[in-house]
């Protein structure tokens, strides 16, 4: 096929049908709109997207124009709204799904099949799509219909077995950690898939990924032990506090700090805090005397009076120094005035009607091309705002969408 | 879905150097070997990496804190060769090859730019400064082969004052502000372990890169180098409370296992040793299928304190006592079918047993079976997705050191057999450590 040799963006000559709400599909597909891709998100008519409606609100303000979840997850997308219970609505579909190379979706299980727009009908249209559907268990098996979200999810899938303190409840991890690599997954097998259409001559494919097994798949904690039960027998267990000699989390003066500790480690430790003459003596001279796990607590006291007299960014650089593995716990608003982030302009302001210019997470990758200039990420999209932009690039007359609106179906 | 496809798979043909280390730069190598492309780790007989095939060498079976816990090796056992035997290494390296080069020097370089020629690309996630060592950066890769795409993936990235700031996954969730929102309720951070999404979410983002550097490449025949900082990319997973605070300057603590949507919710103990339920009750109906339904309790379902949401986060914590008073009666997996049969969002808190044993993982294909020299058969995690025109299926499991050596000099490379041992006695070719001293 031939291909735009002037492009800017990986992506930028892709276009991407977008019928994925809540979190995990949308992650997907704001990356591969960050990657240059035309993501034209279609949402119901009046309340779009559920994600519209779900907190943070800008000011604390319910409104469908006012979510901060909904403004991080749909940068560099179109939005167009369309009633997919009417005929009219899934004609337009797939009318776009001809000029796409890209569909992902995240109904449950069986509702595109149910509304004739499954893949067997899809690819009739494009054969050459390639069709991505994000679902918490996957398309079929016992678990198909159960109710997925972050927390149960992540305690099926994901590490929580070994997450949190072992004489305490296992510990959900912050975030939507499941989601968001369940959305990598999407955007990748897309990726893939149309690589596979382009480049090696295939037809579409059809990728179904399922949450419950992106996490299960991940190389947090859970791969790793997962192969050790098998040569072992060994059921990991929560680490909690300090599990080796000179880790755990330390009091700093302005917060705390996470250290790795362990025999290896712990002379550099000892140099770090000045404390050298210690090493002459056998019990820390010795991987054999450092590997004691009597010693935690022992240690403790050598190394908390220094970190409470730093802060925690002068521990960091005191690790890097002696090469110590650690890092500070850090705040949001550490964060946005972190001499990293800031050196590397890594945040990204971004205005909106509803919030002004307020800042973003940046791009999760740089690409390094001379003399090229990237575009910046567009706003997330208005509930229908480029509703007529859409249709009339298929051909439709403004009478023709003026119809539509008085139908409802747009 | 199980796939019926027996087409190609998309990567095949693709070849890519992979100079990862640890896990993140390993976890995208592996989706991307997963689906086809020839990933050959380029290791060295005289450098031992630390944590990427085990904490040392030559650990003791009965010191296992000096191993990094012997639960790492088959039966307790190290064995002659430990790297090969390492479970975190197993774990990512099946459908990988593995030639061993040294490349700090010259003929190691001259090695590695043959190599580079014949190949799309190269993976690397190591701190700069020691891929400056051996010059293995973008101005030298795309000097020796401009369609080649490079990805590199330090934790920080490639500038700025934390450029050689040496992390794990662990310590860059700290700095991106990870546990300011993971934790136990009212307790300060020393007991929330750590967690290592950050690996997961960066090896996802590798393997995306460079598929998007491929594409690119394929469209204007010219290379691509893409920076990935993997503390970056991880911030985004935290995208909602970094919005809360850019539009209301608000920082939440520590939530511990619950939510301000949903209400109960927690993890609770079940029958046995270290068995655990998640419950998360998401609406007033769902609290009366529970409370009457399930636990039987009328007396719960009809108390109007419990009505509501607001109500129900009010006495969360004597709620928190009346379902852990009926969960450690039940059994965990049989708790989350009962529970998810009458519409209630329960999870069992699956320990690796619970992983293998389960029939949804099952019935969908997710284990594959590989053997191993030196390490054995077992089950291995399937593809990160099924794909229904393409087979999921593993090719080979994890390469030992070195293993593909002669496929990588003479085969690809074209060395005679004298110059292959000649590359032998000199330290580049083996499959057992040489160390310098202090490696």
């Amino acid at each position: 096929m031939t291909l735009e040799p002037t492009s800017i963006m990986p992506l930028d000559d892709v276009r991407v049908i977008d019928l994925t709400h809540r979190t995990a599909g949308p992650f997907g597909t704001r990356i591969l709109g960050d990657y240059g891709a035309d993501v034209i998100k279609i949402e119901r008519p009046e309340t779009g997207d559920p994600t519209r409606s779900m907190p943070p609100f800008y000011k604390d303000e319910p409104g469908l124009e006012r979510s901060g979840l909904f403004m991080f997850l749909n940068t560099n997308k179109r939005s167009m709204t369309l009633d997919l219970k009417s005929e009219r609505g899934r004609e337009i579909v797939k009318e776009l799904v001809k000029g796409a190379q890209i569909v992902v979706e995240s109904f449950s299980p069986g509702t595109m099949d149910a509304i004739g727009l499954g893949y067997e009908d899809l690819k009739k249209i494009n054969p050459k799509l390639v069709m991505t559907s994000v679902s918490n268990y996957g398309q079929d098996g016992p678990y198909r219909d159960y109710i997925g979200i972050e927390l149960n999810l992540y305690a099926m899938g994901g590490s929580m077995t070994s997450s949190g303190d072992v004489d305490n409840e296992p510990l959900k991890t912050a975030g939507r950690m499941v989601s968001y690599h369940a959305g990598y997954a999407a955007a990748l097998a897309s990726a893939l898939g149309l690589f596979q259409v382009e480049f090696r001559d295939a037809d579409g494919d059809y990728m179904d990924v399922s949450i419950f097994e992106t996490a299960m798949h991940s190389i947090d904690m859970r791969l790793g032990r997962l192969m050790g039960y098998q040569y072992t027998g060994h059921i990991g267990t929560r680490p909690g506090r300090a599990v080796a000699v000179g880790g755990g989390v330390h009091p700093c003066s302005d917060g705390f700090f996470l250290m790795t500790g362990g025999p290896r480690f712990i002379p550099n430790i000892i140099r770090m805090i000045g404390m050298e003459e210690l090493l002459e003596q056998p019990e820390w001279g010795t991987a054999e005397g450092r590997a004691n796990p009597d010693r935690i607590d022992e240690f403790l006291a050598h190394i908390i009076p220094w970190t409470l007299e730093r802060t925690k960014e002068e521990v960091r650089a005191a690790c890097e120094e002696f090469a110590v593995l650690g890092g500070p716990l850090n705040t949001i608003e550490d964060l946005v005035n972190n001499p990293q982030f800031v050196a590397r302009n890594y945040f990204q302001e971004i205005d909106h009607p509803t919030t002004g210019p307020i800042k973003y997470p940046g791009y999760h990758n740089r690409m390094h091309r001379e003399g090229v200039d990237f575009p910046k990420r567009r706003r997330p999209p208005l509930l229908g705002e480029h509703t007529d932009e859409v249709l009339s690039e298929i051909g439709l007359s403004a009478d023709a969408i003026a119809a539509l609106r008085k139908d409802g179906v747009v | 879905m199980v796939s019926t496809g027996s087409r190609r798979l998309p990567l095949e043909g693709v070849r890519i150097l992979d100079i990862t280390v640890v896990w993140a730069g390993p976890y995208g190598t592996q989706v991307l070997a997963d689906w086809g492309a020839e990933i050959i780790r380029i290791e060295s007989i005289k450098h031992f990496p630390p944590t990427t095939r085990g904490m040392m060498p030559y650990p003791d079976r009965n010191m296992p804190s000096l191993g990094g816990g012997s639960a790492q090796f088959p039966d307790h056992e190290p064995g002659k060769r430990p790297w090969n035997r390492w479970a975190s290494f197993n774990a990512h390296a099946r459908n990988k090859r593995s030639m061993t080069v040294d490349l700090r020097r010259p003929e190691g370089q001259e090695v590695f730019d043959r190599l580079l020629r014949i190949s799309d690309g190269v993976m690397e996630n190591n701190v700069p400064i020691s891929m400056e060592r051996v010059n293995v950066t973008w101005e030298r890769v795309h000097e020796v082969n401009p369609r080649a795409i490079m990805i590199r993936q330090p934790a920080f990235g490639i500038d700025g004052p934390y450029k050689n700031y040496r992390t794990f996954g662990s310590h860059m969730a700290a700095v991106v502000g990870h546990y300011s929102f993971m934790g136990y309720r009212d307790e300060d951070p020393s007991m929330t372990g750590n967690t290592l999404t950050a690996d997961a979410a960066g090896g996802a983002a590798g393997a995306l890169a460079f598929s998007a550097g491929l594409r690119h490449r394929e469209k204007t025949g010219e290379g691509l180098f893409i920076e990935l900082s993997t503390a970056e990319n991880f911030m985004t997973y935290l995208g909602d409370q970094f919005m809360d605070y850019s539009m209301n300057g608000r920082q939440p603590g520590h939530q511990g296992n619950r939510d301000p949507q949903y209400a109960p919710q927690g993890v609770y103990p079940c029958l046995g040793d270290d068995r655990w339920i998640a419950i998360s009750v998401q609406s007033d109906e769902a609290w009366q299928a529970l409370a009457g339904t399930v636990m039987q309790r009328p007396d719960l379902a009809s108390d109007s304190r419990f009505a509501t949401l607001a109500g129900r986060q009010e006495h969360h914590d004597e709620l928190d006592v009346e379902l852990l008073t009926w969960t450690v009666t039940q059994d965990a997996i049989e708790a989350m079918n009962l529970l998810q049969a009458n519409n209630i969002a329960a999870g069992t808190v699956m320990a690796e047993s619970d992983a293998y044993a389960d029939p949804h993982m099952q019935a969908r294909g997710f284990w594959e079976e590989l053997t191993a020299e030196e390490v054995g058969t077992h089950l291995y995690t399937s593809t990160l997705w099924t794909a229904k025109n393409t087979p999921r299926r593993h090719r080979w499991g994890p390469p030992r050191m070195g293993e593909d050596n002669e496929y990588v000099y003479k085969e690809l490379l074209g060395f005679s057999d004298a110059e292959y041992k000649e590359y032998e006695a000199a330290g580049h070719i083996g499959m057992d450590y040489d160390l310098d001293p202090g490696d």
